[in-house]
């Protein structure tokens, strides 16, 4: 998909490295995305692809011991990486946000719903306490809490799950940011509160028109939000296209492997067909595509080399099968 | 929460009971002789100890003679402390204010240096000010409270004549015991300042100075620990991160956010340190002859003073209990998850 206007956020070959006791083990790969004013990109992966700690170098929460080892990020054409402390702060919550995927420990416990909600409101914008209170109020009763109010005097350990994750999203929008960055919002959720949720989102970021990226290991959830999904695979991106086109017709072999591999739901089959094998270790480098050991089409040239991103009709897929395609 | 208090204040009788029965089960080992001979200073009147044991029915069964001492107690009458050569109670009264000055002082410094250290040395965990912090926790928890009471008395007051050992000078007693003086609080420092005496207060505080710092190094070690590594636990909470994400600065983020959560563990230590510097300022009031309770303690127990004793020791289980009840009720203070649960 093409798209002419400017991109909100932009990732440009981004490496991220882990130092550990072995050294330094490479997460992060070369990615690189660009997200369009008002598009959901989602980012599907396996635990350990690097999927959330591309979520956190965005606003450079990464951990002590993660480094962006190269590449750049983005916002409006600004690298986020050269923005001093200062600067960050206005855009952290103010131009991009965040949710996460454990809403109850996202939430401090010994400050009450009301308190965190209006000090972000406070951080951003000049206005009074009171002000800040009735606007949070309005926040909650927008993301469905009811008797706003009263709950705003309540402490995160009153709140269920569902609701917590409700407030993490009223603080996320508060200051209608451009940009969502939700890391496994519905994980840690029942699986019908998974779907209020997910609508919720869907539904706030429609009216808001603000561009947003899903980070998930849930393909039914990317179908729901996305209208682009980039699988991540070790690291790399393996293939990036319109969510329609990608579920429709799936070009690399591990995507084609994660869709085969989903429950369907009018049918019932003996046995679900899996991915043999296990995704690779950081560190312990290897020649070739980092699917090939697990790819039931692989060849000699896929352990030799790994393929570069081939593009065709707006879609990029990393695998040589897409070579003569392209 | 008022539930738990009262419940609470229920078990208060009970460990004064304990405590007192098992010294006074303790002191029964001495012969009747032997705790008389207390009350007869003068060796040509030994004949009337034994008109003092029979007075005091000090061959009586043990538990009558603990059951008369109780409901002495009951009445307020703690006996007479010949070591102190006035009544235990009025004894208690003297001294006490003088420790809790002390001990309040210094758990002050404690709490405020041992936080601050703590999480500096947690924010910048592996950089000099950790280094330091560390550094200087280990040395003050190595430190014995009696070698490094000595080393402050003999720089501090032997050679640099800045802070004064010993008790009050002659001038503020006699001002203090004038007439002109009133007590409105028992403690001298606010004392002083409320009869606008600041001739009393500058005496009492260098009083203070030096017993408050040896007292204060050994807590603090410990503060710094815990607050250290209360703080670095806190830090790594998703809370934190989402407090970051949120646009708050790193004061915010680490004062506010993870701060109030750290700050749990040490109320519960400040509260101990507290009510542990109540009744075992014993060796740095020693060292500094402060006129403190502690000092009133040692010399019962080294004197046979059995009513100083165990007013000494009722007087330490009240304050142990109710020590603890107040630590509990800070901690609710800080932690809606068990004030409304």
């Amino acid at each position: 998909m093409t798209c002419s206007s400017e991109p909100i956020l932009e990732v440009r070959n981004l490496h991220i490295d882990f130092t550990a006791e072995e050294g330094r083990l490479p997460v992060l790969c070369g990615l690189s995305y660009a997200l369009p004013k008002g598009r959901v990109l989602a980012v599907v992966g396996e635990s350990g692809s690097g999927k959330t700690v591309h979520a956190l170098s965005v606003l450079r929460l990464l951990p002590p011991n993660a480094h962006v080892s190269g590449g750049e990020i983005c916002y409006k054409g600004q690298n986020l990486a050269l923005l001093s402390e200062g600067e960050l702060r206005r855009i952290r919550g103010g131009k991009i946000s965040m949710i996460f995927q454990d809403p109850a420990a996202s939430l401090n416990p010994v400050l009450t719903i009301g308190q965190q909600l209006t000090e972000t409101l406070l951080a951003h914008r000049k206005m009074s306490k009171e002000e800040a209170r009735r606007q949070a109020a309005r926040l909650l009763e927008k993301v469905g809490i009811a008797g706003a109010a009263k709950r705003l005097e309540e402490y995160p350990f009153q709140f269920s799950g569902g609701m917590c994750q409700r407030v993490m999203i009223a603080m996320a929008l508060a200051l209608s940011p451009d940009v969502l960055i939700a890391d496994e919002p519905t994980t840690a959720l029942d699986v019908t509160v998974q779907a209020q949720i997910l609508r919720l989102i869907k539904q706030l970021q429609t009216e808001s028109g603000m561009s947003a990226v899903f980070i998930t290991h849930n393909l039914a959830v990317a179908a729901a939000v996305a209208d682009e999904v980039l699988v991540l695979y070790a690291g790399r991106c393996m293939e990036q296209a319109p969510a329609e086109q990608l579920f429709k017709n799936p070009l690399h072999p591990y995507t084609q492997g994660l869709l085969n591999s989903l429950a369907p739901l009018h049918q019932k089959v003996e046995k679900l067909p899996v991915i043999a094998g296990h995704p690779p270790v950081p560190g312990q480098a290897q020649a070739g595509c980092p699917f090939a050991p697990r790819c039931p089409f692989a060849s000699e040239k896929c352990r030799q080399s790994c393929p570069p991103l081939f593009e065709e009709n707006g879609r990029k897929t990393r695998c040589w099968l897409r070579e003569v395609h392209a | 929460m008022l539930n738990y208090i009262v419940r609470r204040l229920l078990l208060l009788p009970l460990v004064v009971l304990g405590v007192t029965f098992l010294l006074f089960f303790l002191t029964q080992r001495l012969s009747p002789e032997m705790r008389a001979s207390l009350y007869v200073k003068d060796p040509r009147q030994m004949g009337a100890l034994e008109e003092v044991i029979r007075q005091y029915g000090l061959r009586d069964n043990v538990f009558k003679q603990y059951g008369r001492w109780l409901a002495n107690v009951a009445q307020g009458d703690l006996g007479y402390s010949p070591s102190a050569n006035m009544p235990v109670a009025q004894a208690i009264k003297e001294y006490l204010p003088a420790t809790i000055q002390l001990a309040f002082i210094t758990i002050l410094f404690v709490v405020f240096f041992g936080v601050w250290f703590g999480s500096a040395s947690a924010v910048h965990k592996d950089k000099w000010q950790d280094v330091v912090a560390r550094l200087v926790s280990v040395g003050g928890f190595s430190l014995p409270i009696f070698v490094l009471g000595l080393i402050l008395l003999m720089i501090f007051y032997g050679k640099l004549g800045w802070f004064a050992p010993g008790g009050y000078s002659v001038q503020t007693d006699m001002i203090i015991h004038g007439g002109a003086f009133k007590t409105y609080t028992g403690f001298l420092l606010v004392d002083s300042l409320l009869n606008g005496n600041l001739r009393v207060f500058g005496d009492v505080l260098s009083h203070l100075v030096l017993p408050a710092v040896t007292l204060c190094i050994g807590s603090f070690a410990l503060m710094v620990r815990v607050m250290r590594s209360s703080m670095l636990e806190e830090l790594n909470k998703d809370y934190v991160r989402t407090a970051r994400a949120k646009g708050l600065t790193q004061w915010q983020v680490v004062y506010k956010h993870a701060g109030k959560n750290a700050i749990i563990p040490v109320i519960t230590l400040a509260s101990i340190q507290f009510i542990r510097l109540l009744g075992g300022t014993v060796i740095v009031e020693t060292i500094f002859d402060y006129p403190g309770i502690g000092r009133f303690g040692v010399i019962a127990a080294q004197q046979l003073d059995i009513a100083g004793i165990l007013g000494f020791s009722l007087m330490v289980a009240v304050l142990f209990v109710l020590g603890n009840l107040l630590s509990d009720i800070l901690y609710t203070a800080v932690d809606p998850r068990i004030r409304l649960e």
